[in-house]
């Protein structure tokens, strides 16, 4: 921890440099103005040794041993990651993930880009009304979003039942064992939309109008350009959106977290990896296995990206 | 052509009723006392009017802990999020207008960073934490919020795009040094990406729920999301002693959500065009 | 003009310096290791009395805790109680258990039910308090409540209450489809369930997953034995979860569940109570601290006034009758108290005063184990207000207390309630019968004691 105390300091002293007088005339040789470049990233580097390269390493050694209740902290080897892949309740909870995955996040680019298809093709008040709405569950924490849902689906006051009795019929409660798959793909599908919305808009406002014209002359329809010329031209966007949908869903915790406890057990313990990782850590003070559980959880996401990366051929978009 | 519209006009009113219905329940349950809220009448409309007595409920429970959770907040979202901007926006330009030895190298780890779910991390940091004494204090959520490897790729393609090398070198030519260079020619230009990152760095930070959750246990340190998860968690348990406690759970999601919301209005005009720049590229 | 805003190079400096002063104060701080220091006494819920009084930190969540602490606080000017509402149980539990393996950020005092004693005293997370005066208040406390707090001669924790089971039940349901007597059994429970279902009527009761406590206190009362374990040595354990009690017990849920006789519904969730205010459940097996934390939300009052009556818990053989017990707490000290004696004293004397202890029973918030109260004439004849007059205490809760033998829990107690709780999600489903519950539970656990280090017998 010492380095981290000492090398913003120095940072500082070499990258405000000293008085003008004594620099000299012609600016810094290449070779010294890679040192600035270096200076310029190095309190990032510094927070990334420290947060995340340390826990990782970390979390790798903790990894490695066993502490039992009744017994002391052992060496373990592989054991906790062979166990980890071996264990129902990781595995289960990670097929939960994927599976929310693939049904959530093509639903929220479905949203998304027709939204701002169509936010772009309208213009006026309610436009831009509508754009900032569909946006605002993004400034909700997720917590907060969760509870708002969790009342709304309630059997006896939430408007879903309320409206449902006006045609003597039973709503479905959100938050059963059969259901509740759903219920967090709703909860998850107003949280992020907006936000997908709004970076596939931007996109689209980027585009060069006259491409538009272009082809209009050439008697394509609206929905021809919007098909044919403005979807491709915002792919790149929904790569970034993928990526990041795909890291945040696989590392699901908040919602069923706060969901579980008024969904009659239908969030179990072990509901997401996440969860699971949480309660062996703190419910259950198994921190080795734990971090075994987070460490592989980390490999199969990084893993999962990877390999839609690698499938979208769009490599160069991130990997500059 | 104006057919297409009108029916373009109703899916966009679909989807802002689809995308209001929690927020105007809560705004509408704010203004319930418990009777109203559980009595079973209407959930999306008005009974009563109590929001007056709702807040000042929830500004004095506890001898007012939820002022206490809303400072928390603000300080965890500030600081981490202008922490992160700043070693973001370094970073980034760093990338971008210098060729070092290494660069891409290290440029490619922070790519790789993106892709680490950070919340595998909470635990192992937990850990560590603990052992430098640093867990149940603010830094334990402050720190960690500091890495934005994010911020960094964002930062790092909006500068390439749109700050000219020409224009650095001209500065330089003028006897600009290297910091000097960057204060006044290279940051007016990245505002719109600065501004972005840091909205989204103290989004990130105010909504964070697992990270003060594992580092924090005294409740005097808690942000409003694990707050308010607690006090969720006390009235389905009814121990509210007697009170009960979900009108002040809803009015304070109300107000938690008004800081954040009010931010996004008033800098759209910033951050509408910076969230695109990550997908340019 | 944009440059003339930043006239200097201050900004970046200050960025920097706020920077490094953030990393600096962290790196620093990490030196100074607090370990062992607990939550700081500033900010208490409560008022402090005696500012110049030692002060302890207590978590604990009985809703009269602050009237309670002020009782304490006003008593004692040596010592002064600073007091949190961490959550209750789980939430509490793992906040206690992340401290733990932080090795701070405990309170000095805390709260626990007596299942989870032995899940932190095999952690070393609870101090002994024999050698400081724990055994001047053994005389005031039942041999079995004592039991449950000590190992040997170490005693763990100081009990505060128990929670007697009984059945409540709504009168108005009971009248309205003829249930003259409530039931004494619990196959004359799953007689009048169905009667009152082919009327059309409400749920007979609820079985809810979030009550594992409550299944194992049932389990227990058909003569289930769960685990086997002594502190003095603690890498041997018995586990005995599918043995024909447990099967029959679950088994016998799982029916009720699955033919809707009962509710699946987790409890005291905010559509529970309102289910239990509309008269959803003609019943609710509970203990007997419920009326109060049921009271407090609500259930009881305006129309529903007098509609509430307590029996005794149904039996498998009515001549034979089984106690069975469901939560009550304790007060212990933990490892990391930094004064033990001053945590001791708390632990001793919180909530063991007369007003505090009558403000309790009065509120039925708690059902007290301390003798003087439960000989006490104001207590014995009290005419419950929840139960329209009843003298529930008399006729119900008392007996029950004293018929009751205790229990012995493992030390997981949290994953145990965790592996049940899925267990009984699963059979009310009806995905699977007690009998298949019962092994899977039996086999789940064996394995976890195993990955602990424990033998299993």
């Amino acid at each position: 921890m010492a380095v981290i105390r000492s090398t913003p300091p120095a940072a500082l002293r070499d990258s405000t440099g000293v008085p003008r007088a004594t620099a000299p005339p012609r600016r810094r040789s290449p070779a010294r103005r890679g040192a600035v470049g270096w200076l310029f990233i190095l309190p990032f580097l510094v927070v990334f040794a420290v947060f995340l390269v340390a826990p990782l390493l970390y979390a790798g050694y903790l990894s490695l041993y066993t502490k039992g209740l009744a017994t002391g902290t052992t060496f373990a080897g592989i054991d906790n990651y062979t166990r980890a892949f071996t264990d129902p309740s990781f595995l289960k909870g990670l097929w939960l993930v994927l599976r929310f995955s693939l049904v959530v996040i093509p639903l929220q680019m479905i949203v998304a880009l027709v939204a701002a298809l169509v936010l772009d093709e309208v213009t006026g008040r309610l436009a831009r009304f509508s754009r900032l709405m569909i946006f605002l569950p993004y400034a909700v924490p997720a917590v907060l979003g969760a509870l708002m849902w969790g009342f709304l689906y309630s059997p006896s006051f939430g408007p879903l039942e309320q409206i449902s009795s006006l045609f003597n019929v039973q709503a479905p409660f959100l938050l059963s064992q059969g259901n509740i798959f759903y219920g967090l793909l709703n909860v998850v599908t107003w949280q992020w939309s907006g936000y997908y919305m709004v970076i596939i808009y931007a996109a689209l406002k980027s585009i060069d109008s006259s491409i538009y014209e272009a082809a209009r002359i050439d008697g394509a329809s609206s929905r021809q350009i919007a098909l044919r010329i403005k979807v491709p031209m915002v792919s790149s966007a929904f790569v970034l959106i993928l990526v990041f949908s795909l890291i945040g869903t696989l590392q699901f915790f908040a919602e069923p977290q706060i969901l579980g406890p008024i969904a009659n057990g239908s969030v179990t313990p072990d509901y997401t990896p996440n969860i699971y990782a949480f309660n062996l850590a703190f419910a259950y003070a198994q921190f080795n296995y734990a971090s075994a559980i987070s460490f592989a959880l980390g490999f199969v996401v990084f893993l999962a990206v990877a390999i839609f990366m690698v499938a979208t051929r769009k490599r160069g978009s991130i990997f500059t | 052509m104006s057919n297409r519209h009108i029916g373009a006009k109703l899916f966009l009113l679909a989807l802002v009723c689809y995308f209001l219905v929690p927020v105007w329940w809560l705004l509408v349950a704010s203004t319930k006392n418990a009777e109203g809220l559980f009595s079973g009448s209407g959930a999306l409309w008005f009974n009563g009017f109590h929001l007056v007595d709702n807040l000042r409920d929830l500004f004095t429970f506890n001898n007012g802990e939820y002022l206490r959770w809303l400072g928390n907040s603000v300080l965890y979202a500030l600081t981490g999020g202008i922490g992160s901007t700043v070693i973001s926006v370094l970073a980034g330009y760093g990338f971008a207008k210098y060729r070092f030895r290494g660069r891409n190298l290290t440029f490619a780890l922070v790519l790789g960073a993106v892709m680490v779910p950070l919340t595998a991390l909470v635990i192992p940091t937990f850990v560590m934490m603990s052992n430098a004494g640093l867990t149940d204090t603010v830094w334990a959520v402050i720190l960690p919020s500091l890495l934005s490897p994010f911020g960094v790729y964002l930062m790092r393609v909006y500068t390439s795009a749109s700050v000219p090398d020409e224009l650095l070198d001209a500065a330089r030519i003028d006897g600009a040094g290297e910091l000097r260079t960057f204060l006044r020619v290279a940051l007016p230009l990245m505002r719109p990406a600065v501004i972005t990152v840091l909205l989204l760095s103290v989004v990130a930070t105010w909504n964070n729920y697992f990270l003060p959750l594992t580092m924090l246990s005294d409740s005097k340190l808690y942000p409003l999301t694990v707050g308010i998860g607690l006090w969720s968690q006390l009235a389905s348990s009814n121990n509210g002693g007697g009170q009960s406690l979900w009108s002040l759970i809803i009015t304070g999601s109300l107000v938690s959500i008004v800081p954040l919301v009010f931010a996004f209005l008033t800098l759209q005009k910033y951050w509408q065009g910076g969230l695109a720049v990550g997908s340019l590229k | 003009m944009r440059s003339r805003k930043m006239p200097t190079m201050k900004r970046p400096i200050i960025a920097m310096s706020v920077l490094a002063l953030v990393l600096g104060a962290g790196a620093c701080s990490g030196g100074d290791d607090g370990g062992g220091t607990a939550a700081k006494p500033t900010n208490c819920t409560n008022k402090i009395v005696h500012p110049e009084a030692k002060a302890v930190s207590v978590w604990a969540w009985y809703p009269n805790m602050a009237k309670v602490v002020d009782n304490f606080n006003n008593a004692h000017t040596d010592v002064q109680v600073c007091w949190t509402n961490a959550g209750q149980g789980a939430p509490q539990y793992a906040k206690f258990q992340t401290a733990i393996s932080a090795k701070k950020g405990a309170p000095d005092v805390i709260m626990l039910e007596a299942d989870q004693l032995v899940g932190f005293e095999i952690q070393d997370a609870l101090v002994d308090l024999a050698p400081y005066g724990a055994n001047d208040v053994k005389a005031k406390f039942s041999a079995g409540a004592w039991k449950d707090v000590s190992q040997g001669d170490a005693v763990y924790a100081i009990p505060v209450d128990g929670g007697p089971m009984a059945m409540i039940y709504r009168t108005d349901v009971f009248t309205k489809y003829g249930i003259k007597t409530p039931p004494k059994t619990w196959a004359e429970y799953a007689e009048a369930a169905a009667k009152v279902k082919a009327a059309g009527g409400p749920n007979f009761g609820d079985f809810g997953s979030n009550v594992p406590a409550v299944a194992t206190a049932l389990m227990i009362q058909k003569g289930a034995n769960p685990f086997t374990y002594d502190l003095a040595n603690k890498q041997n354990i018995t586990i005995k979860l599918d043995d024909q009690a447990t099967k029959d017990v679950l088994n016998y849920w799982g029916d009720l569940a699955t033919r809707k006789l009962i509710g699946t519904e987790d409890q005291f969730t905010t559509d529970y109570i309102a289910g239990v205010v509309n008269g959803k459940y003609a019943t609710y097996v509970s203990a007997a601290w419920a009326p109060g934390y049921l009271t407090g939300a609500g259930v009881g009052s305006g129309k529903e006034k007098g509609k509430f009556a307590v029996a005794p818990l149904p039996q498998w053989d009515a001549g034979a009758p089984v106690s069975v017990n469901w939560g009550g707490s304790t007060f212990a000290v933990t490892s990391q108290a930094s004064d033990k004696k001053a945590a001791a004293e708390v632990a001793k004397g919180l909530y063991a005063d007369e007003a505090s202890l009558t403000d309790g029973w009065k509120t039925q918030t708690i059902f007290p184990l301390n003798q003087d109260v439960l000989k006490s004439e104001a207590f014995v004849n009290n005419k419950v207000e929840f139960f329209n007059g009843q003298t529930a205490n008399k006729d119900i809760y008392i007996p029950a207390a004293n018929a009751y033998q205790g229990a012995t829990y493992s030390p997981f107690t949290v994953y145990y309630y965790a592996q049940l709780q899925a267990q009984i999600v699963k059979l009310n489903s009806g995905k699977i019968t007690g009998d298949q519950a019962a092994t899977e539970l039996q086999d789940i656990m064996v394995k976890y004691a195993k990955s602990q280090g424990f033998t299993v017998q």
